[in-house]
């Protein structure tokens, strides 16, 4: 049984995405924000 | 302890999920995106070292050009150590960077800001931007435009996480500071412990990065992967050359070209987006679009920059390098001159012009190091990538000085309007179509350039250490 083959993985693909999609959905939901005043100002 | 991070240390278990590789390249990416975004503590810190704009603004400018010269000097290093290694390196650069940096505001000595966040970072920077390309390629062999978009697309939305953070937090750390108001600057203090706390969680989000990667091994290949039907593309090969025999070829200087022309025109909108789209709308002096307006103008820009890296270099594996650059260059030519000509008639033609330049600007970034997987193979390819990067440099030079030197003859910045723009726009038109005629002029690599066939089919170095002895031609 190696390193990758069980939930062990699984659990480290889920964690490695959701780390860097909270980073980037952060960026990218601040800067909508910012964009929005584009169209209400 | 280091040799734990060496590549033959590094090479992935049978069934290691090659998924886990773009989000320890994003890990990389996000945290060194960061540079882009020292506008926001600009201000404070002029206020803080009570000197001018140049003194502070040429931390950035020696960090970029660390970028590019890191990048061409270590690019073979990090080839020959694996990507884990490198990421780590990267890691404590860019650590060490803030820290010094943060050392150099405590003591308000600007020249300690100049060696932590200038040269220390952008050592990391270097070194982290090409850490994971020759990794991911090598994972996906099937899809290397998706792969290197995906890490790529970080480096923009490093900023825009940056951004907004570098705010909140010296928000938090210095209450007297309205990061609404544009004359509003944080103290010392707070610019101190921001540098701390960026250098300390990009430390720990970085080694993640490290802690996840892995190179393939000898003879994986992905699930129902036909190496025989890639190499069928036009300009695609198996062969193999090394960094230094790459930058002997006509190819590889061809394609310096490329991106250097492609990134010159999209820093020549990017540098002066804010005030670009006040003038194109200034109407006897005042112009339609108010400050607040042009800043979320800039922040679109961002998110279509960031778009473009991925969405474009994934297209470009469907279509091909060379039509997809094409596509960059020529439909960014018509662009340019339409957004010269009638980019002042409305509003949201001139954003959305705006807009697609600068996805095609993203795009060429990432799709170059698939480009160059096409043209010299896996073997080297981040060293070379590495090399080709000081087009990026260059260009960063050359794109504001072409727009600010047509601007300054035009007059005096809150008077021009969209006609003052239009010797800059149509130069930029020119230097497309530079870059267009290189990309056609592109062949591929004369074989007397390539590595001996034995033990060279890419794949194969992530078991086996590439020394720098090997890497010579």
């Amino acid at each position: 049984m190696n390193e990758q083959a069980g939930g062990g993985q699984r659990v480290r693909l889920v964690v490695s995405w959701v780390v860097v999609s909270a980073l980037l959905g952060y960026g990218v939901v601040q800067t909508v924000i910012t964009a929005a005043k584009l169209f209400t100002h | 302890m280091l040799s734990a991070l060496d590549r033959r240390h590094t090479v992935a278990p049978p069934g290691y999920s090659r998924w886990l590789i773009p989000p320890a390249a994003l890990a990389i990416h996000l945290c060194i995106g960061q540079v882009y975004a020292t506008s926001v503590y600009k201000n404070s810190l002029i206020a803080h070292f009570d000197t001018g704009q140049t003194a502070i603004g040429v931390i950035f400018s020696i960090a970029i050009v660390m970028l590019g010269l890191s990048a061409a000097v270590a690019g073979t290093w990090v080839e020959a150590n694996g990507p884990r290694k490198a990421m780590f390196v990267s890691a404590c650069f860019w650590a060490a960077g803030f820290l010094v940096g943060a050392l150099g505001i405590a003591t308000k000595q600007l020249w300690l800001l100049y060696l932590g966040y200038g040269v220390l970072g952008g050592i990391g920077l270097g070194i982290g931007y090409i850490s994971p390309v020759s990794t991911l390629i090598k994972w996906f062999p099937d899809r290397p435009g998706l792969a290197t978009g995906l890490a790529i697309m970080g480096f923009g939305g490093g900023a825009m996480v940056a951004s907004p953070l570098s705010r909140q937090l010296l928000s938090f750390y210095d209450p007297g500071y309205d990061p609404a108001n544009a004359g509003s600057t944080a103290s010392g203090s707070a610019l101190v412990w921001l540098f701390l706390t960026l250098g300390v969680g990009y430390f720990v989000i970085m080694m993640f990065g490290v802690f996840n990667v892995r190179v393939p091994a000898a003879d994986w290949r992905p699930a129902g992967f036909d190496p025989a039907k890639v190499a069928a593309k036009p300009l695609v090969t198996t062969a193999n050359v090394s960094a230094a025999n790459a930058v002997k070829t006509r190819s590889f200087w061809l394609l310096w070209v490329v991106l250097f022309c492609n990134v010159t025109a999209g820093i020549g909108i990017l540098e002066q987006a804010s005030p670009m789209i006040q003038d194109f709308f200034r109407d006897n002096g005042t112009s339609a679009v108010s400050v607040a307006a042009a800043g979320g103008f800039v922040g679109l820009l961002s998110l279509f920059n960031m778009a473009g890296r991925f969405v474009w270099s994934s297209t470009s594996d469907l279509i091909g390098r060379k039509p997809i650059y094409l596509v960059y260059l020529g439909v960014g030519m018509v662009l340019y001159v339409l957004l010269a000509l009638v980019g002042q008639a409305a509003t949201a033609l001139f954003v959305l012009l705006a807009c697609v330049i600068l996805s095609f600007y993203g795009g060429g970034f990432a799709t170059v190091p698939a480009y160059l997987r096409d043209l010299f193979g896996t073997f080297e390819v981040g060293a070379i990538h590495g090399r080709l990067l000081t087009a990026w440099s260059a260009a960063g030079v050359a794109g504001p000085l072409i727009v600010n030197a047509f601007l300054d003859a035009q007059g005096k910045p809150g008077t021009l309007t969209a006609a003052a723009y239009r010797p800059a726009l149509f130069t930029m038109v020119g230097v497309l179509a530079v870059g267009f005629v290189a990309n056609l002029l592109i062949r591929p690599v004369p074989e007397r350039f390539h590595e001996p066939a034995s033990g060279r089919d890419g794949v194969e170095d992530a078991a086996q250490p590439v020394t720098a002895e090997r890497s010579g031609s």
